[in-house]
């Protein structure tokens, strides 16, 4: 790895700053200014002197954080007359939470709700073309104008276009973007056909709408940056990474900034997949813990699972190639509460960052989680953060005594810590058991500041192979961004059985993508390669099996037959049936380039002597009797070292606790390993 | 000869002031049916920006429903 290699990933409470250089990392977190979260992957970046840097890489919040918290730029929404509802209608597929309701109702119209765009800067606009491309209705320019004169005269920042059929041909889509152009000046404008030239109207539309608002976000916060790293001296090549972790150079990330909108939560499973290969263990579960949440995802022979779509909120959907990720309301700050009833429940609800748990002293007083661990004497008062933050054991305990239940004050702290153990067990065993996979088969990482404090808990609760703790634990998500590639990706839609006469059209349509693709890239790039996917069903389902191999070079009928025979294969695994006799659709075709990028390596260790403790604890609450427990600094474990639970194992940003009956080891690259 | 429904209309009042989004003097107020029941709305006529939008009568024009007539009908017969 030539240079210093800087990584920034923007949580909600703290930014974590990862720097590599020949091989050492040093790290830093800085609290997260969520108003202004430029300010704090600048502040990140120059903690760790970002101004002799090489590269840059930064997984960003700004676009998610605006679109949840609705604090977006005013954009209006041109789409084919009839249709401006679109975004309202969505899926027509009710929330989950919403299937016993009878109250719940979509919020058509000017109904209330949460709309991305509102009802009168959604304008119909006369035109028309069949499923096939074909001119039905010819483009009415005089009432797009007035439309769009209208659009103006209410200040909007951009416009997005979608309509109908545009994926099969973009000449009215075209004349709008010009006609924009003419009347709003130059203001971000999204067309479908460019942003997600994919069929299924809903989606595109939303895809558009997505991206137009990320262009207005995402242009003025990349200025920022950019006017911020060249301040302080930096020149070298500034990344961001995507839904799927992957790093798109800024530059090129601006043209589909809407992949931009998961890039933070993706970082650690491309991380665990990446110190997975290093240590020889490609079948694993990660959990990475924060303060609010658990995101979990699932790496099967090395690869993160991936999935063409995701959803932000119930129908705000994003056509985006993203890793698969599920989120658990349980994390340091889920609430311990008591029931109506008087037993114990944790989480979802979650102290946040502010005030935060009751032991932080800033005001919070229901006790959390991380409360738990420090009445239990998991966390000491002064080793939290590396000792930047205090924490006050008589205000967690005070906390718990005001839970009302007649429970006495250790069962409320036992049964909070194990209530949530147990909900990221639940969460586990129905992800692994809903995907096929049997977690008896799979290793644990262990990651997020508070991932190691609990997760080994697990154990005892969740058949699972083992519990493994990376080195940087609470930076692991930003290790990550220096575990990945730099990829450049186009995709096209179209409804197509697949057999002979598909053929030139299917080769007409990836070798197009690729030459677009490596005209921009330059070709002859080292270590370049070239993946192509698909996504298709049997003809007459109603949903696809997605990102299916296809094969490189020309496509005629043998690779027609062979793209076939992988779809079979792939469904047969997913799903136990074969369907031989069933002819196959094609709906989506995607082309990848991926460069190689420098990534982070975790070099062997050396073995080390027997651990010396460096103190003891008291473990209260968490067992039958109070129990001691040896306390190790992890920086002084070698190799091979062996230390029997119940253990606590510190280091700077994160703790990591041995259950009684468990044993850690640490393994060849300073990782800690209980089972 | 046919019979035809006698055709409904509602009385659009103006509303002094201008669209807050548009800027157009042109907002009304009237009532209209939406998911959710019925509305007093007052939305700009050019834009269609809504302005103001608060609950209206539950059964909107329809005064007395089959109900109500029944329930008066039924205390007419107790006294």
């Amino acid at each position: 790895m030539s240079g210093k290699i800087i990584a920034v990933d923007v949580g909600g409470t703290f930014t974590d700053v990862v720097a590599v250089e020949n091989g050492r990392i040093t790290t830093a977190k800085v609290a997260t200014i969520p108003a202004s979260s430029d300010k704090s992957v600048l502040a990140g970046a120059r903690a760790l002197g970002v101004s002799d840097a090489s590269i840059f890489n930064l997984a960003s919040t700004a676009g998610l954080n605006a679109v949840l918290t609705r604090r977006l730029p005013k954009v209006g929404f041109l789409i084919t007359e009839g249709h401006r509802d679109v975004l309202d209608r969505g899926s027509l597929v009710r929330p989950l939470e919403a299937i016993t309701d009878p109250t719940w109702r979509r919020n058509f119209g000017d109904a209330g709700g949460r709309p991305i765009v509102p009802r009168y800067l959604r304008r119909g606009i006369e035109e028309r073309l069949t499923a096939k491309g074909e001119v039905f209705i010819p483009l009415n320019e005089a009432q797009a104008r007035r439309e769009i004169e209208l659009l103006k005269r209410c200040n909007v920042q951009g416009v997005a276009i979608c309509l109908l059929h545009a994926h099969r041909n973009d000449i009215h889509e075209q004349r709008l973007r010009d006609l924009v152009r003419e009347i709003l000046g130059d203001i971000p404008v999204s067309i479908s056909s460019e942003t997600s030239a994919l069929v299924r109207e809903f989606h595109r539309a939303s895809t558009t709408v997505m991206d137009v608002l990320m262009k207005d976000i995402y242009g003025d916060y990349t200025k920022r940056l950019q006017t911020g790293l060249d301040e302080v001296g930096f020149a070298g090549e500034f990344n961001y990474a995507d839904c799927s972790a992957n790093l798109l150079p800024s530059d090129y990330a601006m043209q589909r900034p809407y992949q931009l909108l998961m890039g933070g939560p993706a970082g650690g499973a491309v991380s665990a997949a990446h110190f997975g290969g290093v240590i020889g263990d490609n079948n694993l579960l990660c959990a990475d813990v924060g303060g609010t949440s658990t995101d979990i995802s699932v790496i099967v022979d090395g690869v993160p699972w991936s999935a063409p779509t995701f959803e932000l909120e119930h129908d705000l959907v994003v056509s985006a190639t993203s890793i698969n990720i599920v989120t658990l309301g349980a994390g340091g700050g889920s609430l311990v509460m008591a029931t109506p009833a008087g037993d114990i429940a944790t989480g979802p609800d979650s102290a946040g960052a502010e005030p935060g748990p009751a032991c932080y002293g800033d005001g919070g007083k229901r006790p959390a989680v991380t409360d738990a661990a420090l009445c239990i004497g998991i966390l000491t008062p002064g080793g939290f953060l590396g000792g930047k933050k205090r924490l006050h054991p008589d205000l967690a305990l005070k906390a718990f005594e005001s839970l009302d239940t007649p429970l006495p004050l250790t069962q409320r702290i036992r049964y909070g810590w194990n209530m949530a153990v147990n909900n990221i067990a639940e969460g586990l065993l129905n992800i692994s058991i809903g995907r096929g996979i049997d977690p008896r088969d799979f290793s644990l990482v262990a990651c997020g500041a508070a991932g190691p404090m609990i997760l080994p808990c697990l154990l005892d609760q969740f058949p699972i192979r083992r519990v493994i703790v990376p080195p940087y634990p609470g930076l692991f998500s930003a290790l990550g961004l220096i575990s990945t590639d730099r990829v450049y990706s186009d995709h096209r839609g179209r409804y197509m059985t697949l057999d002979a006469a598909s053929a030139p059209i299917l080769d007409r349509m990836y070798s197009a993508m690729e030459a677009r693709l490596l005209e921009k890239v330059g070709a002859d790039q080292p270590g370049l390669r070239v993946v192509r996917t698909f996504d298709a069903r049997f003809l007459g389902q109603s949903w696809e099996t997605p990102l299916i191999e296809a094969p490189p070079g020309p496509i005629d009928e043998a690779a027609v037959n062979a793209m076939i025979e992988t779809f079979r294969n792939t469904y047969e695994k997913l799903n136990a049936n074969r369907f031989d006799n069933l002819p196959v659709e094609a709906v989506t075709y995607r082309v990848q380039v991926i460069l190689p990028a420098a990534k982070v390596t975790y070099p062997e260790a050396a073995a080390g002597a027997t651990p010396e403790p460096i103190g003891e604890t008291l473990l209260r609450h968490l067992y039958d009797q109070p129990t001691p427990a040896f306390e190790y600094d992890r920086e002084s474990l070698g190799v091979g070292a062996t230390i029997a639970g119940p253990a606590v194992i510190r280091e700077e940003m994160s703790t990591t606790f041995v259950p009684a009956g468990r044993t850690a080891v640490i393994g060849g690259h300073r990782e800690i390993i209980i089972e | 000869m046919a019979i035809v429904a006698k055709q409904m209309s509602v009385e659009k009042v103006p509303v002094a002031g201008a669209c807050p989004e548009c800027g157009a003097h042109a907002l009304k107020r009237y009532e209209a049916l939406s998911a959710g029941g019925w509305y007093q709305v007052t939305k700009c006529q050019d834009c269609l920006a809504s302005i103001e939008r608060k609950p209206w009568k539950r059964l909107g024009y329809v005064d007395r429903s089959h109900v109500d007539v029944l329930l008066a009908s039924y205390k007419a017969g107790r006294k």
